[in-house]
């Protein structure tokens, strides 16, 4: 009997081994990104990226959708006091953390009692230092009073640093040691930070949204070279990839197994200039280099023609953004200017970019090809990270900071207005505060960004802001440069990953067929 | 009569490889020094954004660049950076190294074990490690990599020479010189210096070459020539993001590096076997 028995039950075991076979491979899948990330608490990370990867781990009270519409995620609703200054949130019931523990108030008081705490010394805590306190209503309530009205508090919320992290964890690992053992209410549960390698998460059984994830693991990997990242593509090793250097854009395209995707983005690429400093603090000077640049040119040859002339200080997609045009091209109108301003043979400066990638070395030298047009010879350099923080973003004497021109972008995660104004063009966003590199002050648009925050009339805000952009339009302490597309790949078989505005993630739907 | 002179032609003009190799430098020469009268277009201001990466072509005959310049014109510019700093820097550093090779193989004894010690520090630290570290103190630029590059070719001229000096201080004629009262000064530059002139010279000329390398590796890292200056090594790190798209951007200053540096090597080895006299003719 057994000889007999012996194949049949070998080949039962065989079928069986097939027919689990698809059912158990695990659907793992590998996004290829281009930094390393800094750091897994969203709180202490001043980089997109990471805050997106955190993503994984956490969740905020709110959010944004793929179309960065402001969503409630562990928020259930809100009510605001009539003097704007107490925010009443009602929680989801029923969520869970990866440590087991239940999501409550308490949650919501541990993080943000952290984040406003000036010891901990968190990189965003100038985006919480308006709450006053947090309370606990009750288990599913928590209330937040803030020092001053702040219309667009939600959109803080929902800003991707603002998350819930485990109380129990934040007790058991500290204010530093959390950022190593993140323990958040997201879909995934975080395994594994190799700082150059890899980081990995996987399902978390618990999630309180059912049927998500669909995927078993993600691993984030950095791959910092663009073309590596474009080869981890066609090779299959990663699924999904931002950014895709826009000089394989072509290539890639021609892969049948990848899709190329140009999303619009509120990513403003803009050259300051440091107004308190002699020739710039002429605004016949900035106006001129304005008229010198010839966007079209910047968007063509430094991003591959994946961005468009910047038609506003306060990009399209953001809340209150107002069309104030792209600034004509005109090197006769620029000369002219220049002459007027006793600067008839032009002058030489230090054009610094705060960053040292492929883009910015292109970016750099159109913007030298073409200033040295009206007479204005520069010196290029990409400032490295560390050099950026030393010699613009923490340099502590306004008069003697040594930035001219200087080329950098902006990313308004909040999607409103005010993030996208009040730190890079507020009077008392001078660096070491904050990023006005332009060193920018005009009363009038002070007063536009501080009565805008004390309304909560949309009517009212809109037309304050428009007021603002209007004026530092003309005041041109910049010269907006283009808007740029982002431009993701991803493997046909995956789906529900998207870039979004901002430069970050969705990938609350991300599928493997 | 047989002058050295005639000597050294006679036996170089045998080497063809190396004769090619000496041509070819000195038409690199003349280019360079001829560029700016003989460039079809400005190296750095020209610039036609719809030609962007555009292949050789009749009118622009190494194609157009990523940011729409001439690449024919801006390595013809860039041959006088790279023989500038190859040709400086190795002079810098043969000069000094021969000095302190004098020094230390005539007198030995305390100056030498400084100065060769000293040669040893520099010796441990791989070359271009080295000359990034230099940079790294001096700040970027142009004539800190020159500076960089002379620095690490100190150690090399100064053994060569210590050792030759250490030879010849033993020979006759040199001895028969300190007899009759010759001073220090009289016997090192009279007598031995020009004894280790074959030397220094072969390897000045396989020197340029490594120069040229290390010069164009600093910029390539974005330690010397800064935009918009046409140097060999910062144009192709400006090519390399274009590398799959268009090659063509990388490989003529990649072509132009190789046979240089092939060229000053030939010609080394070339002048070092017409200047042997233990390599006989046959």
């Amino acid at each position: 009997m057994k000889p007999l028995f012996r194949p049949l039950a070998v080949g039962a075991l065989v079928a069986a081994a097939f027919a689990a076979g698809p059912a158990l491979a695990a659907k793992d899948v590998t996004f290829a990104v281009a930094s390393t990330f800094t750091t897994t608490d969203p709180y202490d990370a001043n980089d997109t990226l990471s805050q997106a990867m955190a993503k994984s781990f956490y969740e905020g009270l709110f959010g944004f959708d793929k179309d960065m519409k402001l969503i409630p995620v562990l928020a259930e609703s809100y009510d605001v006091s009539k003097d704007g200054l107490v925010y009443t949130i009602k929680l989801k019931k029923g969520v869970k953390f990866h440590d087991g523990t239940d999501f409550k108030a308490d949650a919501v008081k541990a993080s943000f009692d952290r984040v406003t705490n000036p010891d901990n010394k968190l990189k965003r805590y100038a985006l919480y230092s308006n709450i006053a306190r947090t309370d606990v209503v009750d288990d599913a309530t928590a209330r937040i009073t803030l020092k001053t009205p702040f219309s667009a508090f939600i959109n803080n919320l929902a800003h991707p640093s603002g998350v819930i992290i485990s109380p129990a964890a934040l007790k058991q690992y500290g204010n530093k040691d959390i950022a190593f053992h993140p323990v958040g209410t997201g879909p995934f549960k975080f395994v594994e930070w190799k700082a150059t390698d890899y980081l990995k998460v996987a399902r978390f059984d618990g999630y309180w949204k059912k049927g998500y994830p669909k995927v078993d693991g993600i691993t984030w990997k950095p791959v910092i070279d663009s073309n590596s990242r474009a080869a981890v593509m066609q090779t299959g090793e990663a699924q999904f990839t931002y950014p895709v250097p826009y000089e394989m854009a072509e290539t890639l395209k021609a892969k049948p197994e990848l899709d190329i995707v140009a999303a619009p983005s509120i990513i403003v690429r803009y050259l300051s200039m440091n107004t308190q400093q002699k020739p710039f603090d002429n605004p016949k000077v900035r106006q001129a280099i304005n008229y010198a640049i010839n966007k079209e040119a910047v968007a063509k040859v430094a991003f591959g023609g994946y961005a468009t002339p910047a038609d506003a200080i306060v990009p399209e997609g953001v809340e209150f953004s107002v069309k104030t045009g792209v600034w004509p091209y005109d090197v006769a109108k620029a000369k002219a200017l220049l002459a007027e301003a006793g600067y008839p043979n032009g002058f030489e400066t230090e054009l610094w970019s705060a960053y040292n990638h492929t883009i910015a070395q292109k970016v750099t030298q159109v913007l030298q090809q073409q200033l040295q047009q009206v007479g204005i010879k520069t010196k290029i350099t990409l400032l490295e990270a560390g050099q950026r923080v030393e010699k613009v973003e923490s340099w502590q004497d306004p008069a003697t900071a040594p930035v001219r021109l200087y080329y950098v972008g902006w990313s308004s995660s909040t999607g409103e207005a005010d993030w996208a104004l009040r730190p890079l063009l507020y009077s008392e966003s001078w660096p070491p505060k904050l990023f006005n590199t332009a060193y920018y002050k005009s009363e009038r648009v002070d007063g536009d960004i501080r009565n805008a925050l004390l309304t909560t009339d949309k009517a009212e805000k809109a037309k304050l802001y428009k007021d603002a952009q209007e004026t530092i339009y003309k005041d041109a302490p910049w010269a907006p440069l283009v808007t740029e597309k982002l431009l993701s790949a991803n493997n046909k078989k995956l789906s529900g990953v998207y870039t979004m505005p901002d430069g970050s993630f969705n990938f609350t739907d991300v599928d493997l067929k | 009569m047989r002058t050295p002179w005639s000597e050294f032609w006679r036996k170089f003009r045998k080497q063809h490889v190396a004769l090619a190799a000496g041509g070819f430098v000195l038409v690199l020469v003349v280019l360079a020094v001829l560029a700016p009268y003989v460039v079809p277009f400005d190296a750095e201001n020209f610039f036609d954004y719809d030609t962007l990466n555009s292949p050789p072509s009749a009118k622009h005959w190494f194609g157009v660049d990523p940011l729409g310049r001439d690449i024919f014109s801006r390595l013809l510019m860039g041959s006088r950076i790279s023989l500038t700093a190859g040709f400086v820097s190795v002079a810098f550093g043969a000069v000094i190294g021969t000095v302190l090779g004098l020094v230390a193989g005539y007198y030995e004894g305390w100056w030498d074990r400084a100065i060769m010690r000293l040669c040893d520090v520099l010796f441990a630290f791989p070359g271009i490690l080295l000359a990034i570290a230099i940079v790294a103190i001096l700040g970027s630029g142009m004539a800190n990599v020159i500076i960089a590059v002379s620095i690490f070719s100190i150690p090399t001229f100064a053994r060569l020479v210590r050792g030759n000096t250490l030879a010849l201080k033993h020979l006759t004629y040199v001895e028969s010189a300190r007899s009759i009262g010759a001073s220090d000064t009289t016997i090192v530059l009279r007598h031995i210096f020009p004894g280790t002139i074959s030397a220094v010279v072969v390897y000045f000329s396989m020197r340029i070459g490594t120069s040229i390398i290390t010069a164009a590796s600093l910029s390539f890292l974005g330690m010397g020539a800064q935009p918009p200056t046409p140097e060999w090594g910062a144009m192709l790190n400006e090519a390399r993001s274009e590398m799959m798209t268009a090659p063509h951007v990388a490989l003529f200053p990649a072509v132009a590096i190789f046979l240089t540096v092939l060229a000053f090597n030939l010609l080394g080895d070339g002048l070092r076997d017409a200047l042997d006299p233990k390599i006989e003719q046959r």
